[in-house]
């Protein structure tokens, strides 16, 4: 089976007025299906950098993104954006649900946006991963009406409900408490068992890195471990640890 | 649909603003409707007074030149003409005559210019049934009694009697019984008088009455020393107002035929041509002239057209405040929202989806406030038009063409008003709206700070 992302030479500038800044220096990285990735660096590091390009939200400076076949640099926005509704889940660090939105309307919404499922097969796909992700009961409640735990389990729901083949997940659990982060983490590893999900997370939180199959170290813009020698070694102390900087 | 949705929780999610806005919104459509239904209420003051007072539905005039500078307003041998117009016009339903002159009154204490109508009494139902008495506070200062009037319409049966209007009566400082004096030019430029008593005085119709006065046929042929059979002019009234300018094209024609000389068709009203068109002509003899009612009214829909661009510039101006409001408004929504536009697009969403988004939520807060300020607006201007509202200053009841408040309400009106209002409010959204369409879906993924 073909890797679901690779990433080959990938260099990423951001304009800052008349310099640039490189955020990514020559990036090479492979993603089988079937995952459960974690990209671990510190803060500025650029994982939210890769995560962007790998995510079709952005486009590489040079080098090439290739998401389940299709090299993203050649897509028009227009296609990029299909290419995210139909085949890409994401969970943001600050939930980002559509405040106005009830919870089951915010789990809907990407249904409603590939259009052609009929009603009731859309409210039970909704309703089943509700219950999944273990919000069934808050179904009608709004966003700012529940914890940051459950709003991201609904931010999961959200990822999960049609079916994509690669979950981006950008530090899913740095506005959360530990013992919630853990759950999150725990659900979204289950979920990857179970279902056979692509994940790709980035965090610097250690014990969140526990969890992952595969550890991807990034510093300052370069892959330094591409965690493919299998799990990176509890004994990383030596890789001193990030405070967390937010 | 789901963008649908965002779109009204997010107006009912910023109440404060969009209370702001909609209230605006609310207050212009509702002055927009007012203004519409006072220029319909105008427009039908116009109609119903123009074809009472000053025109039929189809004119046969004439005028009449003895030398290239004279001019006079006659027809001869009236009574053909009437049999010329009902087999021309087989839909006429009313066909009558009125001489024309004109002159000045004078009383006691003052003098007026007037054109004079000569009338008989009984072929007049119409014109009767438009006219009211007046009040005595209408002409006089301080009456004792303000609401009391004077007089009888049907005394004008009787020879060498006036009816005067309100504006008149009040120049003149004349009453009903007094006596006045006409006093005209005869063809030859001899001045002629006669003394008439006032008999009536009639509300005011605006500039429609300014210059109008009626008194009875012989009164006229007595000043200008008319031979029978002379008139002033044939009115014919159709079954079917809308039909007078294919009636006056029609009758035109037969009239050529049977080789009467007319005039060129000119959308003027019959004093203009008397005192300014015909003497300038050069040309000796007598020619008819077939107009319609809107040709005679012409002057008048000025009035109208002024009112209309007066409300227009009017609501442009309002209108202009309330795209200033909602563009600003809408932009401070679109900074608040960045990261939620961001996930948006981030999960698939299109920047045409965006667009419509923000346009929705406009045009939503527009139909919703406008349209519940035109339904007040009509229903505020059926309201005055019922408490008949009357009017003291003189200059609105010339251009009102009433002394009293005449508001109608149309359908049409709310619609148009509705309409642009919605429309204004959807497209002061529309740059504002292009602005988060071209949001990047990376915002989405920027932490909070
Ligand atoms: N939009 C941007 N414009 C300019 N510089 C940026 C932008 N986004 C990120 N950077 C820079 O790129 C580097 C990597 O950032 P980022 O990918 O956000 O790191 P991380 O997610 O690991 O904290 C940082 O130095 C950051 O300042
Ligand atoms: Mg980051």
């Amino acid at each position: 089976m073909s890797a679901i992302i690779e990433v080959q030479g990938v260099i990423k500038d951001y304009p800052l007025g008349k310099l640039s800044v490189r955020a990514l220096h020559g990036v090479d990285l492979t993603i089988a299906r079937g995952e459960f990735t974690a990209i671990a660096g510190p803060s500025g590091s650029g994982k939210t950098t890769l995560l962007n390009l790998i995510g079709c939200v952005d486009v590489p400076t040079e080098g090439t993104v290739v998401f389940d076949g299709a090299v993203t640099s050649k897509l028009s926005d227009r296609e990029l954006t299909r290419l995210r509704l139909e085949k890409l889940g994401f969970i943001f660090q600050s939930f980002n649900l559509v405040a106005v939105l009830s919870v089951f309307q915010n789990v809907e919404l990407p249904l409603l946006l590939q259009g052609g499922i009929g009603n009731d097969e859309r409210k039970k796909r909704v309703v089943d991963i509700l219950d999944r992700v273990g919000i069934g009961k808050y179904i009608g409640h709004r966003p700012n009406e529940l914890s940051g735990g459950q709003r991201q389990r609904v931010a999961i729901a959200r990822a999960l409900v049609t079916r994509p083949k690669l979950v981006l997940a950008d530090e899913p659990t740095a506005n959360l408490d530990s013992v919630t982060g853990g759950q999150i983490l725990g659900l979204m590893k289950e979920l990857n068992q179970q279902q056979g999900v692509t994940f790709l997370f980035s965090t610097h939180d250690h014990r969140v890195m526990e969890l992952a199959g595969r550890i991807v170290q990034v510093q300052d813009g370069r892959v330094v471990d591409d965690g493919k020698q299998g799990k990176t070694p509890t004994s990383a102390s030596a890789a001193a640890p990030t405070p967390a900087a937010h | 649909m789901i963008i649908f949705e965002i779109a009204r929780n997010n107006l009912l999610a910023s109440r404060r603003r969009t209370l702001f806005l909609g209230t605006a919104l609310f207050g212009v459509t509702l002055l927009f409707v007012l203004l519409l239904s006072l220029t319909a209420g105008v427009t039908d003051n116009l109609i119903r007074g123009a074809t009472a007072v000053s025109s039929g539905h189809v004119n046969i005039a004439g005028y009449y030149k003895s030398s290239p500078t004279d001019s006079q307003a006659l027809v001869t041998n009236v009574d053909t003409l009437k049999a010329e117009a009902r087999q021309a016009l087989p839909d006429a339903v009313v066909v009558i005559d009125r001489l024309r002159g004109w002159g000045k009154i004078i009383a006691d204490r003052g003098s007026v210019q007037t054109g004079i109508n000569g009338i008989a009494f009984d072929d007049e139902a119409d014109l009767f049934s438009m006219l009211t008495l007046a009040p005595a506070k209408d002409y006089r200062e301080n009456p004792a009694n303000p609401e009391e009037t004077r007089g009888n319409f049907a005394d004008l049966q009787k020879p060498n009697t006036i009816l005067l209007f309100a504006g008149q009566a009040k120049l003149l400082k004349a009453e009903v019984g007094d006596s006045v004096t006409l006093r005209t030019e005869t063809l030859k430029g001899a001045t002629n008088t006669a003394d008439v008593t006032v008999v009536a005085i009639a509300r005011d119709l605006g500039l429609l009455s300014g210059f109008a006065s009626f008194v009875p046929k012989q009164a006229v042929i007595d000043l200008y020393q008319f031979k029978p059979g002379v008139s002033g002019v044939v009115q014919i009234y159709l079954k079917d107002i809308k039909r007078s300018t294919a009636a006056m094209n029609e009758l035109r024609a037969h009239l050529a035929k049977k080789g009467y000389a007319q005039l060129e068709h000119d959308a003027q009203p019959f004093f203009i041509k008397l005192l300014q068109t015909v003497p300038g002509e050069d040309w000796t003899g007598a020619k008819l002239d077939v107009t319609t009612w809107e040709d005679e009214g012409a002057f008048l829909v000025q009035i109208i057209n002024g009112l209309k661009a007066v409300s227009l510039a009017l609501v442009m101006l309002l209108a202009f405040v309330i795209v200033v409001g909602i563009s600003n408004t809408m932009t401070i929504a679109v900074r608040e929202r960045t990261r939620e536009i961001g996930t948006l697009r981030a999960i698939g969403m299109n920047r045409s989806s965006i667009l419509m988004l923000f346009l929705l939520e406009a045009a939503i807060l527009g139909i919703v406030a406008s349209g519940a300020g035109g339904l007040a607006g009509a229903g505020i201007a059926a309201a005055i038009n019922a408490a008949a509202i009357r009017v003291d200053v003189d200059a609105m009841r010339i251009v009102l063409l009433s002394d009293t408040l005449h508001l109608v309400p149309r359908v049409v009106d709310v619609v148009i008003a509705v309409a642009v209002l919605t429309f204004v409010s959807a497209a002061a959204a529309f740059f504002p709206a292009l602005r988060a369409a071209r949001i990047t879906p990376v915002t989405a993924m920027q932490s909070a700070e």
